[in-house]
């Protein structure tokens, strides 16, 4: 999604605001710009790669604050015009922007009917040509417009007149880094990261003004305080580390993003999950919601399958983009799995649940985000930093991550023996070793890539907790190798999608324990039958699948968190075909890796 | 000055297998933290702030681990050297990444900072050479007047006790590149480019100490008990009624249960699971590995995601173990327990035995020698 940098200080503000482009790039973009606070302001900008614009402006310049974005298209194409930074006719202010600004159709027309010239097709563009109309300092003009805008936002401006940088946030993300003789802001601490690891988390109507000297925050034109806090994991661990993408290097990192994930979470002897949780939370509710989307949505399906069985408690899954609100809200607990928790979907189906009185619980792995502030629990999945668009070790530190909140909900409502959940939370600290134990087989996949990466289509299916499974790998195929790939309960096969199946269109199963396999092996022969490939991922010593598939992947024993363990075969298989193609697998076309938008 | 170095950490490491089977030996554990890391400490103590590592065989568990060396205040650079060709043709590979001296490291053996400082203020080229009692294993190098005369590798017999060995430890400049290239055939050696350059010009031989190699499977436990001491328990959990002594490493969130015993020379790795009432002594165990309830662990190698079941006994002491073909006699050495083996309950290793990966030892069962992996044993 659109990422936004900017700087106050007093050094050259180019090379910083180029630094953090190339640090946003990860969250997937179109076209990128920089406006740089000289008299008149100026500005670069490009459709395309940060690398191209970074061969298009100096090396260096005279400004000593400015903003940079990165765009990813919502209102206009991906084109230079359409490019922020965006100016007003003047170009006295400079402006970027995240979000949608919903009623910018009235105002464009407004501002025309005044004799306003614009350039882009942006919803964007209002702004600077309302700052233009506003009277004041820059603060004062930015605090008139938000009062005129409809949507959500965050907004990031310069003037000619004055040195500095000026911000409003209205849902959408935006974090101040604060450094010795320079103050920053960004749309994620990444941005700036490598300046500075003291941030504030700016808050939803907050203005803010960041100088060389200082930052002033103001909140409905009262000046407000936000609490300083410093952020312990660096950027730096982002780099890809001798990997060729940061997808291979984030699959690998599995093992030890687990045992953290785990770690002080689990007590074998008396049986319990150790969760930073009020268990209330968990004992009083009568229904559990999952709200996600993407990758999450297949954590929170895995998680249903958990919860039902651990808790005993009824428990659905929904797209956070199709949510309605909770069933019963005084005895729902909505849980909201969103990786970088300023998913916009998410967060608004959330909000929509607390707004009617059910509890909420976020399951994210950023500290500080959205969601962790505006629900009414949070726990976090310690998977570290994912750049990598294709989310691969965040969804098996969510599944873990969820299936210790089934098992503490179980045991705070006394439907989870401690003797089983002994055994299950022992389950949870065997699965980085078993992770490692299948990305040991490496090779094998690649092979299997070679063999049938070329195919023309692929079909995933499994049931029970292979559902979720089956989707996933689905999805990250289809993501970043761009093959026609489908998942489905593998019961589903005969009810349309067999007629589809053909030689060449492999079909992957999921075979393990908690997926029902011997059922399954039905659906395998219905494909045999019309000579589809089958590659399936069974546990050790299933000789039925042996017998019957083209190529087995074995998965160690390890009850419920098997189907968890056959999904990294799933990942290795999608980078695999999507190497030998030439993807750009870190960042597939017309996707963001977190989506602020609805 | 010198503040670069070049790690040599392609190789595989034969004489460590069953360990070496998953694992570059540089990520062999020693007091839970691999070879290699003591290597970049040492480096990072040194003064030394880019390194730049050569990765060949399971490069993954390297690169994974140490990933840009921000953690250890260095920056890695990696090259790959993609077929083992000897340690010659493996700094070959970084030859773009550096120029001017450098100093070059082997990155499968441990050495301490005072070590790297003696060789940063050599002058190139350089090797350090240290006193070793397996001559045999090493490169035995001639030295007269502090010079290198001659470097003759892994000498079938040897009279004398003690030998001036290649300590795998280098200062060079980019002459080295020309001379490997010059080696006669595909396969090529760092020593004996280093010995051909000794014919010519001066090579420098620096005495050091600090230098520990682990070259066996019994040699793992020596060194570990040598290093461990009581790091990172604050993140482990200890059963309030579990007795661990001092001399012990334990991993983050290692686990030891009620009544269990842990004594001196262990380390625990990450996650690994110590159960009620068992005993583990002398041993290294792995992250994710499993000890039993009431198992007793002597003298061993319990491997990464090993499980050893209730009451599974490796009694420990001295054995006669084959190594690659070769008989070493009486050395101490429990047994060893391959990367996701599983031992059954009440089954026992007698001394000197080793595990492969993924082995199946059945209930009761009592195994000796040397057991290939992912084989079944049973009753």
């Amino acid at each position: 999604m659109c990422g936004i940098v900017g700087y106050a200080g007093d050094q050259d503000a180019l090379p910083v605001l180029v630094d953090g482009l190339q640090r946003l790039e990860y969250r997937g973009y179109d076209s990128a710009g920089v406006c740089l606070r000289t008299e008149p302001l100026t500005v670069h900008k490009k459709a395309g790669e940060v690398g191209e614009l970074v061969s298009a402006v100096p090396e260096a310049s005279d400004a000593t604050s400015g903003l940079g974005h990165t765009r990813w298209s919502t209102h206009g194409e991906p084109t230079d015009e359409n490019a922020h930074p965006h100016l007003d006719c003047d170009a006295r202010y400079g402006v970027v922007h995240n979000g949608i600004i919903e009623n910018y159709g009235d105002l464009r027309e407004e501002l025309e009917d005044a004799g306003h010239v614009f350039k882009s097709e942006t919803d964007t563009e209002v702004v600077p040509h309302l700052l233009e109309e506003a009277d004041g300092t820059l603060v004062e003009r930015l605090s008139s417009v938000v009062e005129r805008l409809e949507g959500s936002y965050a907004l990031a401006c310069v003037s000619a007149d004055t040195d500095g940088v000026v911000v409003a946030r209205n849902d959408s993300p935006l974090v101040v880094g604060r450094g010795d003789d320079a103050n920053y802001v960004g749309s994620d601490v990444t941005a700036f990261v490598e300046h500075t690891r003291k941030v504030s988390y700016l808050h939803d109507g907050d203005i803010a003004r960041i100088t060389a000297d200082g930052v002033e925050v103001w909140n409905h034109g009262e000046r407000v305080d936000r609490d300083v806090e410093t952020v312990d994991w660096d950027v730096e661990a982002a780099e890809k580390g001798g990997y060729e993408h940061y997808m291979l290097k984030e699959i690998h990192e599995q093992p030890r993003s687990l045992r953290k994930t785990v770690s002080e979470r689990t007590d074998e002897t008396e049986g319990e999950a150790l969760l930073e949780i009020n268990d209330d939370v968990l004992a009083r509710n009568e229904r559990v919601e999952f709200v996600a989307c993407g990758t999450s949505y297949h954590a929170a399906l895995y998680a249903c399958r958990l919860f039902e069985e651990y808790a005993e408690l009824p428990a659905t899954a929904e797209y956070a983009s199709e949510y309605d609100g909770p069933h019963d809200p005084t005895d729902t607990l909505v849980i909201a799995v969103t990786q970088s928790g300023e998913t916009a979907d998410t967060l608004s189906a959330t909000r929509r649940a607390g707004r009617e009185g059910a509890e909420t619980l976020a399951v994210t792995n950023t500290v500080g985000s959205t969601a962790a502030r505006e629900t009414d629990e949070v726990v976090y999945i310690r998977a570290g930093p994912e750049i990598g668009v294709a989310a691969t070790k965040t969804f098996a530190s969510q599944v873990v991550t969820l299936a210790l909140v089934a098992i503490s909900a179980g045991r705070a409502r006394d439907t989870l023996p401690a003797v089983e959940a002994s055994s299950l939370v022992s389950d949870l600290r065997r699965v980085p070793g078993g992770v490692q134990k299948i990305l040991d087989q490496e090779d094998a996949v690649e092979e299997a890539a070679k063999e049938y990466g070329y195919d023309d289509a692929f079909f995933f299916v499994g049931r029970r907790l292979g559902v979720s499974v089956a989707l996933e790998g689905a999805l990250k195929l289809k993501e970043i190798s761009y093959d026609h790939a489908e998942g489905f309960p593998a019961g589903e096969l005969k009810h349309g999608p067999l007629a589809l199946v053909t030689s060449d269109t492999p079909v992957l199963a999921v075979l393990t324990e908690g997926t029902r396999p011997e059922k399954t092996l039905n659906n395998v022969k219905e494909v045999e039958s019309r000579e589809a490939p089958v590659l399936a991922v069974a546990s050790e010593g299933d000789d039925e699948a042996e017998r019957l598939a083209d190529t087995v992947f074995t998965v160690p024993s390890l009850g419920e968190m098997e189907p968890l363990l056959a999904n990294v075969y799933l990942q290795l298989f999608a980078y695999h075909v999507a190497r030998l193609k030439g993807r750009p697998i870190d960042k597939p076309r017309n996707l963001a890796k977190s989506v602020t938008v609805e | 000055m010198t503040n670069k170095a070049v790690v040599l950490a392609a190789g595989e490491g034969r004489r460590l297998r069953p360990l070496t089977s998953l694992r570059p030996k540089p990520m062999v554990p020693v007091g839970n933290r691999p070879v290699l890391e003591h290597v970049v400490e040492a480096l990072a103590d040194a003064g030394i702030d880019e390194v730049v590592f050569v990765v060949g065989y399971r490069r993954e568990r390297i690169q994974t681990y140490f990933g840009d060396g921000d953690d250890w205040g260095v920056d890695v650079e990696y090259v790959v050297q993609d077929k083992q060709l000897g340690t010659g043709h493996a700094l070959l590979q970084a030859e773009e990444a550096v120029d001017g001296e450098f100093l070059v490291v082997n990155g499968d053996s441990i050495v301490d900072a005072s070590l790297v400082s003696s060789l940063v203020s050599a002058n190139a080229p350089a090797v350090a050479v240290t006193r070793s009692d397996q001559p045999t294993d090493y490169g035995v190098v001639d030295t007269e007047d502090g010079r290198v005369v001659g470097i003759e590798e892994k000498p079938r017999v040897y009279d004398a006790e003690t030998e001036t060995i290649n300590a795998g430890v280098y200062r060079l400049d980019e002459a080295v590149f020309d001379e490997i290239r010059s080696r006669p055939g595909g396969e090529t050696s760092l020593t004996e480019a280093l010995a051909s350059l000794a014919d010519g010009d001066r090579v420098d031989a620096v005495r050091v100490e600090g230098w520990t190699d682990v070259s066996h499977l019994w040699d793992l436990l020596r060194v570990n008990s040598e290093v461990v001491g009581g790091r990172g328990e604050d993140d482990a959990d200890v059963h309030p009624t579990a007795y661990v002594a001092d001399g012990v490493a334990l991993g983050d969130d290692a686990t030891v249960g009620p009544h269990a015993t842990i004594l001196p020379g262990t380390a625990l790795g990450d996650n690994a699971n110590v159960g009620a009432g068992a005993v583990v002594a002398n041993s290294v165990v792995f992250a994710d590995a499993r000890v039993g309830e009431n198992a007793v662990v002597r003298d061993s190698v319990v491997a990464e995601d090993a499980r050893l079941g209730s009451n599974a006994t490796v009694e420990g002491g001295r054995a006669d173990v084959v190594v690659e073909g070769e008989l070493y006699e009486d050395v101490r050495l429990g047994g060893v327990v391959g990367d996701y083996s599983t031992i059954g309950g009440g089954a026992c290793l007698e001394p000197g035995t080793v595990l492969g990966n993924d082995v199946r030892v059945g209930t009761g069962t009592v195994v000796d020698g040397r057991v290939s992996s992912e084989t079944e044993v049973r009753r």
